[in-house]
């Protein structure tokens, strides 16, 4: 099959292709088109079953292709297209880190390696992923922050309660 | 002078009928089915192809130690030897073959022509080069003092190594351009065709580094002219019609034919020629239909079997009050191609064609696609492509 299709309400269809046909692509290639599909091409498909779908394939191509293929290149010993797929991986985190999840383990040995550019980019995209660890953290504690405080005005809790979540929050903050 | 604009809309039920039709049949397409009096063309890797050269130039080499008179035979390309195939509806080369031999003088010029061009192609697999046609030419002046001895020697060439000219490395220039709703890879570069500008992107012709990722087009439509191209997508006509957009600008040649076949084969949509309406016009529809005489052997690889004639028709001219200002006169070039088209069996067989070819030798008149500006410049996007999609008037 060279082609996947999606159906619309509408009676369109959306034509992907096959998942299969990606095997043969350059290694970064398939993380490239899911975020070009997730970026440019979602919104306009406007019916949401289909965006759905469309979602799920994506993740689909991701853990079934892309990322085996780049930790089938990050567990090899060639340097030069260890530093291609990071520097990839590294454009793709901008963007949004949860795409590269699965690779997060294979940074710390590659933090290893006795190639400085490696190295270098291996860190990068680590310090990305402790910094969204963070951010996510955060939000998980303003959350707890904004219920407490309700608490708290509604005298369900003491102000030394309310004191010390707050100072643990604003440290996180910080 | 633009006429008072009509609001009326369209929904393109026809053709939409045609889309969901070929959606509910899938892509249950039989693969083509060489019958058993043409011959055989093959894609062919680079190392297959050159095993071919390698096996023929022993067999040369052995024919000079032997006899000292050396031959080489390859299949007719004569028009005796064309074959329309009614099952596929394509024109084939039959089984006819010809033998080129070194020593005649009537076949020395033209023999010496084909072992240089074979040279050229073992040297542009060799190093995984392509060439255009122009360049082969180029590469000996003297020998093949016009561009048409050099081309038909890349043609005999390709027949007698039974493979496509694209296996031989030997490209044709781009010419061809496609905009509307297509994403294509072209080796790690993601193209989005709606996003080329009013030129659109340019096919290329090396398209086995051309894969299709995505599409949302409901139909193709194939556009003689490029100003009527451009007119459509100055209108940003696959907005309001999803579809896909393509231009030869005259004849489609390998590229856009090799494009098209690949856009209707894998994306398994209805696909419509707009041409002028005069006997050219119907040419190179049929051209996109079933191949080209010339390119006969490589017809499997060309042709578009289920392409509609949109327009222009003949019928279309009163239909759509062209005025006659705007009409032209048939010439006497004009009217032998049209009784020459009337003789075809591909045209006998079809009805609604012949009927519109009888009627353009009646009226003796021949439209430009242009020829709707009368209407309006807006006429052709707005009113005709829309209503003949509606009420699914083609051929």
């Amino acid at each position: 099959m060279d082609i996947k299709l999606f159906h619309k309400k509408d009676g369109g269809v959306i034509q992907l292709i096959d998942k299969e046909k990606m095997k043969n692509w350059p290694v970064e290639l398939p993380l490239i088109f899911i975020e070009y599909i997730r970026e440019k091409k979602l919104d306009r498909y406007e019916d949401n079953t289909i965006k759905k779908d469309i979602e799920s394939y994506l993740d689909e191509i991701m853990k079934e292709i892309a990322i085996p293929r780049l930790i089938g290149v990050l567990d090899s010993e060639n340097d030069e297209e260890i530093i291609l797929s990071l520097t990839r991986i590294l454009d793709v985190a901008k963007k949004n880190i949860e795409m590269v999840k699965p690779i997060q383990k294979y940074l710390v040995d590659l933090q290893k390696s006795k190639n400085n550019k490696v190295v270098e980019l291996s860190k990068n995209i680590s310090e990305m992923f402790v910094k969204a660890e963070r951010r996510k953290e955060l939000a998980r504690k303003r959350k707890i922050m904004r219920q407490k405080e309700k608490e708290f005005l509604d005298g369900k809790i003491t102000a030394q309660d309310y004191a010390k979540i707050r100072k643990e929050y604003l440290l996180l903050k910080e | 002078m633009a006429k008072k604009k009509v609001d009326k809309s369209y929904d393109l039920k026809a053709a939409k009928e045609l889309y969901y039709k070929y959606l509910e049949r899938g892509k249950e397409i039989k693969d083509f089915e060489q019958p058993v009096d043409t011959i055989k063309i093959e894609d062919l890797s680079r190392n297959k192809i050159l095993n071919r050269i390698y096996k023929l130039t022993d067999t040369i080499i052995k024919q000079i130690y032997n006899t000292g008179r050396p031959s080489i035979e390859l299949p007719s390309r004569s028009s005796l030897n064309i074959i329309w195939d009614e099952e596929n509806d394509l024109l084939l080369l039959g089984k006819q073959i010809m033998e080129k031999q070194f020593h005649s003088l009537t076949s020395v010029a033209d023999i010496t022509r084909l072992m240089r061009v074979l040279e050229v192609v073992t040297e542009l697999l060799n190093e995984d080069l392509h060439a255009t046609k122009r360049e082969v030419f180029y590469t000996d002046v003297n020998l093949f003092s016009e561009q048409k001895n050099s081309d038909k020697s890349i043609e005999d060439v390709s027949t007698m190594l039974y493979t496509s000219r694209n296996s031989t490395h030997i490209v044709a220039a781009p010419r061809g351009s496609c905009v509307g709703r297509l994403r294509i890879r072209d080796r790690t570069d993601i193209i989005d065709l709606e996003a080329q500008g009013s030129g659109g992107w340019t096919i290329s012709p090396f398209l086995d580094q051309i894969e299709i990722i995505e599409s949302d087009a409901e139909l193709i439509l194939v556009i003689e002219k490029n100003a009527a191209m451009m007119r459509l997508a100055e209108d940003r006509f696959w907005r309001k019609y999803p579809c896909i957009l393509l231009t030869a600008q005259g004849v489609g040649n390998v590229a856009t034919r090799m494009f098209l076949k690949r856009l209707n084969k894998e994306l398994n949509l209805p696909t419509f020629t707009l041409v002028d309406s005069d006997p050219y016009g119907h040419y190179i529809h049929s051209v996109y239909l079933r191949g080209s005489k010339r390119l006969s052997y490589e017809s499997p690889f060309l042709a578009t079997p289920n392409i509609k004639l949109l327009g222009v028709l003949t019928r279309d001219l009163d239909k759509y009050q062209i005025p006659k200002a705007a009409r032209i006169r048939m010439n006497k070039q004009d009217e032998k191609r049209t009784k020459d088209l009337l003789k075809e069996d591909f045209v006998k067989k079809n009805k609604a064609w012949e009927t519109d070819l009888q009627l353009a030798i009646k009226l003796r008149e021949k439209a430009e696609i242009q020829a709707f500006a009368t209407h309006g410049f807006k006429f052709l996007t707005d009113e005709y492509l829309p209503e003949k999609l509606t009420t699914g008037d083609w051929i």
